[in-house]
């Protein structure tokens, strides 16, 4: 059905007029049925509709949607290959730049990145970027097509990677792909770092990121799970002992932070890591044939407005519970991208938007029985420039629940630094790396991802790892450092909210 | 209470404890007492069984007769004068305590810290072998435990010999552990009593004699029926449920009737947590014998996880969830859509009459179709009605409102509509267009009529899974909705009111509660072992389940043995953890993919040989896992090392703790302190002297090695706790004590060495996933600061810990910790060495 080819507009000389056709919209499972299931929520473009979106794009000469893509994946070039219908040519070009195109087709930010940045949008709503790739992606995986991956020839280098998340995928992908034997190390007894054990089944299916990451074992990447470095080998016995040239760290930002309040020892208080650890990584849903405890609670309040609170509140609901998102600004300023909201919203997750935890209440079992929150209001500006919440007096008022996911963001794992007496720590304990070569203060060692930049997206961990990678392979090919590529898409945030 | 005849010649009068009392003759002193409301402690005699004798502890003083005769052997005669309450007794009984507790593990009977382990323990741990009563699944209903506690003294002169059997679970359900048994001869005798010819009896003599059946045959082929009556009457943790085991004491004696087969027998459930945990029979004679489904599959069933808890109607060719009222609205306009003659029902007929009333209602009133109702424990092919059957195959039957599992899928993809009611997920429901969720068995008020006809009363002892409801009321609301007046059914009597000449359902051809081989196969049409594996085990069918297939890579086992009893010495290959690996550090393990992640401490490694070496005590499903591996099996995952090492510790001589898991854990430090010089004096505790192992190892790595014991049957009496103080008393200078073993021990040596001005660090265990830092599953408070026991420890200044938080956090999934359990006959059983020493250990 690929070859088919249906009613294409003319597109002959393109100037930014008023696009034929409107933006396609993606077909998605109805609110209230996937509220009760892990099953994804979009169903993705058929070809025919990708055909129809890749068409509306303009292909202009400067894409500003490259300089948008913190990857910079050849935008117009994919796009255009999938109006050709040649899904297969599509998948390779945005191989050129990504390792994992149909996560980021579902994960990434795009209406803040490539899409705000799209000339379509100015006027009209942007190409759907990030639908065409999720859709590119899936159909080569789904047709089973294998994709030649050009290797170059053995460099004779070896490289480490530790953490086997989207930063080390990348890093790992770029690397194998040059020629240089990579070898990842992963604590966990699964690959994909946050992609398996924080981002839900029904955001990005699991098997998805198995197969992206099945992909690098073609490459030729050797992976070891189960493998803490820092514990067994640390980051200088790989450089002297084991005969490592280069050492990419990756390990994320996996150290939960707590509100401190008090009764937040409670049972029934998770961190939104250990709540979807349970149900995502450890499949504590399909207990008891998954040995994994599952939560079972009547009333789960999530704090936080980002990503991670909106993917708990709507995990919160499919493990059959009533789930309310209690944050302390408005909802304008959560930080989590709109469309989470919205499906969180469409779902039946109930906000309780400036409002503010005090304490937790708990039985004479220390179990979880409710939350004190006090109500905000907006009061003046801060350093981020946004307007702070600030308590209102009097205002308290009691949310009965028995369980509570905190998700106000992680602080990086400290197993590599502590163990790295060389590397230089900056006081949020994060990796300093350059920006523009994200190599950090050891020689041969380079970081990136949420160990750098505190806690921030998928494809900003990418964005500095094709960085890294490029750095890497300069390093180890005795090249100058290349600094060019500062485009980092970092963006500052409130507070640090764990990637996607 | 017997009641006066009319001729007074026929009473006895006689004299207890200075109580005039009459009686009827032929009575014994034990009853006659009892009836006055004297209590004589008993342990071998029962109200339903004859008199024994055996275990002596219902020994009276009667005027006139020699010695101390048992008062369950001595019929009453007039004039008698009796004591039941002596100086001399009570000494008498003590002994006769000492006796029975010496064939009985005993330690926590006799520990001087059973009232604070209770009140921070007050779950049992879920061991797979009780080695005391904090370890027993019997322990809050036994009867030997009552009788130490309220009558006895804590100081018992003999040590306890502990046998040494294997643990008996090769049966389906049940789970013999014959070390605790005390041979009252309780099982047996009950069991002749009921059936006539025992299954069990007592196999061997002296010190050897034990419980079982001949020739040692599994209990499936000894012609035993699972009627369960043996576990329901032994007074000890021997014979238990291996499902309802763990769930300590329940509500007794809810009585309804069993609705799985038309013989509809009474039967009495316990209740736990508002759960039917067990069932068993109303009273232990053999009229009122129930079969093995009856005893051990109606709870499973009523809990089987799998249980349909909420109302689901197709929707763009999925089933989606909706709530009642859409769900009765979608189905009636469904089913409005076919002619007379093109609907049918086919349901179960082991249903309560009120739910069959209104099968047969809605089927011939409100959608004018056919009814069947399929034989209990049948299937579709024995519904005797051919033409119906004929109409299926020929398509002429359009929609069909099905009571459980009955079609095949040829006949189900052939149907236009179907209306499935049912409690688990089947190949009906995969293709039903509308899944009603019902209650079944005690979640059910109303009557069964049995195969002779007689009408019996169920009484509803719990809530429905989930929003499941009573058939007879989805139907009564589906009627409603299809305007069919005349239905005014306000609660179930109204249904049973208008029942009339409801037929007795066709008997089930066999004795299910004679024999094995006669239990039906199915309920609602399918099979009972899907739900329940452990009926496989006594010959029922069931679907093919995916096997999971042992992991064939991984981290391969090189010695797998039990050292003492339920702890487990395991040597595992992993070179890279063995090569880095620090005294007081520990490994996550899962065994496969679907296994927990949990951690364990390194008992000990060995870098050369790439091999590193765990303590498993068998507390739970993941521990259980490990238990059941052999050499040369492999673990799926293992990571590590985790956690910080023991920090080096100041001063000359350290004093380390170690009970329990503990005592392997701190085998490294013990090693590394005395490799960096320091004076190492190592305090082993265990429970009694068959619970105690690496004595030996530990004896060349320390300057001393003090052993406690709770029972006193080797070393001191006492814990670590107790050494810890004597050693302060003694004079010796210790600069650091270091505990690890159980929370309770380390709390207790905790609090008692908080005056003494020494440092303590404990190493502590509280629940983790991750394991390095991500999930904060393991967060404590130590201080005023929250830390993780992953990263910042385990090792912590015991002194700063709050006990009480980390105890409940960790019991914070006590109730799926007992769910988790796997149901299935373990085929695989190891054999544990019998030790020469057999626990009567008195050499030092």
């Amino acid at each position: 059905m690929s070859e088919t080819d249906p009613k294409t507009p003319p597109k002959k000389k393109r100037k930014p007029k008023k696009p034929k056709v409107p933006r396609q919209p993606m077909p998605e499972q109805d609110a209230t049925r996937r509220a009760r299931n892990f099953q994804e929520v979009p169903y993705g473009y058929p070809p025919e509709t990708a055909i129809i979106e890749a068409a509306r794009c303009l292909q202009c000469k400067k894409p500003l949607c490259v300089q948008g893509c913190p990857v910079n994946i050849d935008i117009p070039a994919f796009i255009k290959l999938i109006e050709e219908s040649n899904f297969e040519g599509a998948a390779i070009k945005l191989l050129e730049q990504t390792a994992l195109p149909a996560v980021c087709g579902r994960v990434c930010p795009q209406e803040t990145q490539c899409e705000e940045k799209c000339v379509l949008g100015k006027k009209f709503e942007p190409v759907a970027i990030g639908r065409l790739e999720r859709f590119a992606a899936d159909y080569v995986r789904e047709h089973g097509d294998e994709l030649e991956a050009q290797i170059d020839p053995p460099t004779g280098k070896r490289v480490a990677v530790i953490g086997a998340g989207p930063a080390g995928i990348t890093v790992a992908g770029d690397l194998a792909r040059l020629g240089h034997k990579v070898v990842m190390f992963e604590a966990l007894h699964l690959t994909g770092g946050v992609l398996m054990y924080g981002i839900p089944e029904f955001r990005l299916p699991k098997d998805i990121v198995q197969f992206e990451v099945n992909n690098l074992k073609k490459l030729g990447v050797e992976i070891h799970t189960d493998y803490v470095i820092g514990k067994a080998e640390t980051v200088d016995q790989l450089l002297n002992e084991e005969g490592y040239d280069a050492v990419f760290i990756g390990s994320g930002a996996g150290l939960p932070m707590f509100m401190n309040v008090p009764g937040e020892n409670a049972i029934g208080v998770y961190s939104a890591n250990e709540f979807l650890t349970r149900i995502n990584l450890m499949k504590a849903y399909d207990f008891p044939n998954y040995a994994t405890s599952p939560i079972r609670a009547k009333h789960i309040i999530t704090v936080g407005g980002g990503n991670v609170a909106m993917d708990s509140a709507r995990c919160a609901l499919r493990i059959g519970s009533k789930s309310t998102v209690v944050y302390r600004r408005a909802r304008e300023q959560m930080p989590a991208r709109d469309e989470e909201i919205h499906h969180a919203e469409e779902e039946g997750v109930e906000f309780n938007l400036l409002t503010n935890p005090v304490r937790i209440l708990t039985d004479d079992d220390n179990k979880m029985v409710g939350m004190e929150v006090i109500k905000m209001e907006l009061g003046e500006p801060d350093d981020s420039g946004r307007r702070s919440p600030v308590p209102v007096p009097g205002s308290e008022y009691i949310i009965e629940a028995d369980c509570c996911v905190v998700s106000i963001g992680n602080k990086p794992n400290p197993l590599i630094p502590q163990t790295s007496p060389d590397l230089s720590i900056t006081r949020w304990g994060t990796i300093e790396a350059d920006e523009g070569t994200m190599q950090t203060s050891k020689p041969g060692v380079f970081a990136g991802g949420d160990v750098v930049s505190g806690a921030a997206t998928v494809i900003s961990a990418m964005g500095q790892a094709k960085i890294a990678a490029h750095n890497i392979h300069l390093y180890l090919t005795g090249g100058e450092p290349d600094t060019s590529e500062e485009e980092t898409q970092t963006e500052e945030k409130e507070q640090p909210v764990t990637s996607e | 209470m017997n009641s006066f005849s009319e001729s007074t010649m026929d009473t006895i009068s006689l004299t207890i404890d200075n109580q005039q009392i009459t009686t009827e003759p032929g009575r014994t002193v034990l009853q006659a007492a009892e009836e006055a409301g004297i209590s004589i402690p008993t342990i071998c005699a029962h109200e339903d069984l004859p008199s024994y004798g055996a275990c002596r502890m219902c020994v009276v003083e009667i005027e006139g007769m020699r010695g101390y005769p048992t008062s369950c052997t001595t019929p009453v005669s007039e004039g008698m004068v009796v004591q039941t309450d002596t100086t001399e007794l009570r000494k008498l009984r003590n002994q006769v305590m000492e006796f029975i507790l010496s064939g009985h593990p005993d330690s926590c009977l006799v520990c001087d810290h059973r009232e604070d382990c209770e009140k921070y323990r007050p779950n049992v741990t879920k061991a797979g072998r009780s080695t005391r009563c904090g370890f027993c699944s019997n322990r809050d209903v036994c009867m030997v435990r009552n009788y130490a506690i309220t009558c006895y003294e804590r100081h018992l002169n003999l040590p306890t010999l502990y046998c040494h059997y294997n643990l008996e679970r090769d049966d389906p359900f049940m789970e013999r552990d014959l070390n605790l048994c005390i041979l009252c001869g309780l099982c047996w005798r009950i069991c002749e009593k009921i059936h006539g010819s025992p299954a069990i009896s007592i196999n061997n003599r002296g010190r050897w004699a034990k419980v079982g059946t001949a020739f040692n045959s599994s209990y499936v082929d000894s012609g035993c029926t699972f009627c369960g009556a043996c576990i329901d009457i032994c007074p000890t943790g021997t014979l238990t449920d291996r499902y309802a085991r763990w769930y300590g004491k329940g509500n007794f004696g809810w009585e309804t009737v069993c609705t799985l087969c038309p013989e509809g027998c009474k039967i009495k459930s316990t209740l736990s947590d508002n759960k039917v945990v067990s069932t068993e029979m109303i009273s232990f004679d053999r009229e009122s014998r129930i079969c093995a489904l009856g005893r051990f599959a109606y709870a499973q069933l009523m809990n089987a996880p799998k249980r349909l808890k909420r109302p689901y109607i197709r929707d763009n060719d999925e089933l989606t969830p909706v709530s009642w009222p859409d769900a009765i609205d979608f189905v009636a306009k469904k089913l409005a859509e076919y002619e007379p003659g093109q609907c049918a029902t086919i349901v179960d007929s082991a249903n309560i009459r009120e739910n069959l009333h209104l099968y047969r209602r809605f089927t011939e009133e409100a959608m004018q179709g056919r009814f069947a109702s399929v034989p209990a424990g049948d299937g579709f092919d024995d519904i005797d009605d051919e033409s119906l059957k004929a109409d299926l195959q020929a398509g002429k039957i359009k929609a069909v409102v099905l009571g459980g599992d009955y079609l095949d899928p040829e006949l189900l993809e052939g149907l236009d509509c179907l209306i499935v009611l049912d409690y688990l997920p089947s190949a009906a429901t995969k293709r039903a267009d509308a899944v009603l969720p019902v209650a079944i068995l005690a979640e059910l008020t109303g009557t069964f009529r049995d195969d002779a006809g007689e009408i019996k009363p169920l009484k509803r002892a719990v809530d429905a899974a989930g929003e499941a409801r009573p058939e007879w009321m989805i139907l009564r609301d589906l009627a409603g909705a299809l305007n069919r007046n005349g239905w005014p059914y306000d609660d179930i009597n109204g249904v049973t009111e208008d029942i009339t000449n409801d037929p007795a359902p066709q008997p089930w051809p066999g004795s299910p509660r004679d024999s094995l081989k006669d239990l039906p196969p199915r309920f609602r049409g399918a099979y009972l072992a899907d739900t329940v594996p452990a009926l496989k085990d006594v010959g029922l069918p069931s679907h093919p389940t995916p096997i999971h297939p042992r992991p064939t890579t991984g981290f391969k086992i090189l010695k797998h043995e039990e050292v003492v009893p339920n702890f487990f010495l395991i040597t595992i290959e992993a070179p890279k953890i063995a090569q880095y690996a620090r005294p007081g550090q520990f490994v996550i393990l899962m065994v496969d993919e679907t296994s927990e992640r949990v951690p364990f401490t390194l008992a000990d490694w060995d870098a050369e040989a790439g091999t590193i070496t765990l303590i498993i005590e068998e507390v739970g499903r993941s521990s259980g896992e490990l238990v059941f591996l052999s050499e040369g099996d492999f673990i799926a995952h293992v990571t590590g090392p985790l956690g910080v090492e023991l920090p080096v510790p100041e001063g000359d001589t350290i004093a380390l703790g170690g009970g329990c898991y503990g005592i392997g854990a701190i085998y490294p430090i013990a090693r590394e302190l005395k490799q960096l010089g320091k004076k190492v004096i190592t305090v082993l505790e265990a429970c009694s002297s068959y619970t105690l192992y690496m004595e030996s190892q530990f004896r060349e790595v320390s300057d001393e090695v003090i052993i406690m014991t709770k029972d006193g049957g080797k070393g001191m009496k006492g814990g670590v706790q107790e050494a810890f103080t004597h050693l302060v008393d003694r004079g010796t200078k210790v600069d650091q004590f270091v505990a690890v073993g159980c929370t309770f021990m380390m709390r207790m040596v905790t609090e008692t060495t908080r005056n003494f001005g020494i440092p303590l660090q404990v190493a502590l265990n509280p629940i983790m996933v991750d394991g390095t830092g991500m999930c904060g599953a393991c967060r404590i408070t130590i201080g005023d600061e929250t830390k993780f026991a992953c990263i910042d420890g385990p090792f912590f200044d015991g002194h700063q810990v709050d006990w009480d938080e980390l105890g409940s956090r960790r019991g914070a999934y006590a109730a799926e910790e007992i769910e988790a359990i796997p149901q299935d006959t373990h085929h695989h059983e190891k054999l544990v060495p019998i030790t020469t020493s057999g626990g009567c250990a008195l050499d030092d």
